[in-house]
């Protein structure tokens, strides 16, 4: 490999410095993920000691499992919205703050501060918000008039999962627009400029001029919040548990119950591979990218 | 770890704060505007810091909405009893202390195996380390359920460090080898030719010159491990070893009818965290936006 760099040490030296990281990272994250592959093959209970090896039969069983629909169908809605809105929010807000505005730290900390709280809290802060009976929100659609707006968001199946989505969006937000905000500081105000001069509009300077100065942000914006999205657990595990009845279950939760409440470990475990795979297929180019661009 | 801060691994890491060149200001109107969205986006929280400090009576007999009668700070005493935050703070605390140097020293060991030694297959370890990134926890808690249970470290704060070590461990490679990458290596080679060997080169040289990255790589990680949730929830049973995000999630159950000690509950887990995002955030914001304008 010629990179024009002096690496120093013997090859033993640098596994030595690499040993301790690679060896938790493959003990604590490669081995189990595999483990689950191969307890996704069992019909394992998650507490006997024994159990039998059942081939595809957990991944065959899963179409006929309406609750793994839905979840699929859930996770699929959850990813979709809590991409696209947090990135086009987070992108305006973005493109307002890099202009002139006074107080801009404060405005950034302001929409960032969601982000740095534990999903747990967050669940418990809308948890609250949308108490049906004590709730700030139905409060306020009486207090303005809107009576009959006012229901228990998180207790029926219409407006769940979109109550859910809710939090997620005001706390995925500030992502997106500090990255846009960091790389829009790398688009020469020349341009800007020289549109201006030559008679452009806002519009016309946002779609030729930021739109494809931001292309790198773009893709690094939507990859992470791809791959977070498709991780979700802890948000809705500590708002509904996936109710009402199965209203906002997704692969996350439903992996978890049958796990440790239906003692179906090995269908469990299945359930995990599905959307690992999925979420590993869908990251990969983003990955490659990453290795080439530090490796080379 | 908990997914938003630990995945925002981004290109290059030159951990600068954001600056630039000072423009005119003004623009009164964005500024208004601007301003009230950050309060609506903000008036969830401002809401619970009202509501926490208002009697429960006051809350019942006026509405969420309205602006309290009088004030107390009674509700975060009966919180922090009831809610076990003695127990669960100096728990996620005594995590911190023994997590977050431990992964981020290991961390940097590896990425600077990866970015200055003679390192075979660097390329593939880098792949499959990054690849780390997109894994779900939940796909590896059955087997470290098991694991733990077979070690004996079920219920113990010691069962957690192996699982969140191996999950910070991708994003604090990926952010410190790609600075570590950017010390010059005619320094490194002068060390060398004065005789340093490769593990004095990098507790005197390599660490020193990081610690920008260092720094960043520390706070999203203890902000990572001080909100991290699945794993302690599967294998914390006993109240006296759950921390701040599990005990809160029991604490949640119990006060579903008494909204202020409730609000008061959350903000006893949320203000340390907060504390540190207010006089951090600079380095916070340094790490997650770090290159994003290079792509």
């Amino acid at each position: 490999m010629i990179t024009g760099r002096t690496r120093h040490g013997s090859g033993l030296v640098a596994w030595a410095f690499a040993a301790p990281a690679l060896l938790a990272y493959f003990l604590f994250l490669v081995y189990p993920a595999m483990s689950s592959l191969w307890f996704s093959f069992t019909d394992w209970d998650g507490l006997s000691a024994t159990y039998n090896v059942v081939g595809l039969d957990n991944y065959t069983n899963m179409p006929n499992d309406p609750v793994v629909i839905q979840a699929a169908i859930n996770n699929l809605i959850w990813a979709v919205v809590t991409v696209v809105v947090p990135v086009v929010l987070g992108l305006a807000l973005a493109v307002a703050l890099n202009g002139k505005v006074r107080g801009k730290p404060i405005l950034r900390l302001l929409f960032y501060t969601p982000a740095v709280l534990p999903l747990v809290a967050v669940a418990s802060i809308w948890g609250w918000l949308y108490n049906p009976q004590y709730g700030a929100i139905n409060a306020f659609l009486r207090a303005i008039g809107l009576d009959s707006l006012a229901q228990p968001w998180l207790g029926q199946d219409s407006t769940a999962l979109g109550a859910t989505m809710v939090a997620a969006i005001w706390l995925r937000v500030g992502f997106p627009m500090l990255l846009y905000l960091a790389a829009l500081q790398g688009i020469s105000q020349e341009l800007y400029e020289a549109a201006t001069v030559d008679g452009a509009g806002r519009w016309q300077q946002f779609w030729h001029i930021t739109m494809p100065g931001l292309r790198p942000a773009h893709y690094v914006v939507i990859a992470l919040s791809v791959i977070d999205s498709f991780k979700v657990f802890d948000l809705i595990y500590a708002m509904t548990y996936g109710g009402p009845g199965t209203a906002t279950q997704v692969m996350g939760t439903w992996m978890y119950f049958n796990v440790f409440q239906y003692n179906q470990a090995g269908y469990g475990t299945a359930i995990a591979v599905v959307i690992t795979v999925v979420a590993v297929a869908v990251s990969i180019p983003y990955v490659r990218s990453q290795t080439k661009e530090h490796a080379a | 770890m908990t997914s938003v801060a630990p995945t925002a691994a981004l290109p290059e890491a030159t951990i600068a704060p954001a600056g630039r060149p000072p423009r005119p200001q003004g623009g009164a109107g964005t500024t208004v505007l601007m301003a009230l969205a950050a309060l609506v986006w903000i008036s969830p929280l401002v809401l619970l810091v009202i509501t926490a400090l208002r009697p429960l009576s006051d809350f019942v007999a006026n509405g969420p909405l309205s602006w309290p009668g009088s004030f107390t700070f009674g509700n975060f005493a009966d919180a922090w009893n009831i809610g076990n935050f003695a127990n669960t703070y100096r728990n996620s605390t005594i995590l911190l202390v023994l997590k977050v140097p431990l992964g981020v020293f290991i961390s940097a060991m590896l990425a600077y195996a990866l970015a200055k030694l003679r390192i075979r297959f660097g390329a593939a370890i880098m792949y499959t380390v990054f690849l780390g990134l997109t894994i779900p926890i939940y796909i590896t808690i059955v087997p470290v359920f098991v694991m733990a249970r077979s070690a004996g470290l079920t219920d113990s704060l010691i069962g957690l460090i192996g699982p969140y070590l191996a999950f910070g461990i991708p994003f604090e490679v990926l952010v410190l080898q790609s600075f570590i990458r950017q010390i010059p290596d005619e320094i490194i080679e002068a060390a060398r030719i004065d005789g340093a060997g490769a593990w004095r080169i990098f507790l005197t040289i390599v660490l020193p010159l990081s610690a920008p990255a260092l720094v960043t790589v520390l706070i999203l990680d203890a902000v990572a491990t001080w909100n991290e949730f699945l794993f302690a929830l599967i294998l914390l049973s006993s109240d006296a070893n759950k921390t701040i995000p599990v005990g809160l999630l029991n604490f949640q159950g119990q006060f579903s009818n008494n909204s202020t000690g409730l609000a008061a509950g959350i903000l006893i887990a949320v203000v340390p965290i907060l504390i540190a995002y207010t006089f951090l955030q600079r380095w916070i914001v340094g790490g997650l936006t770090a290159g994003a304008a290079k792509g």
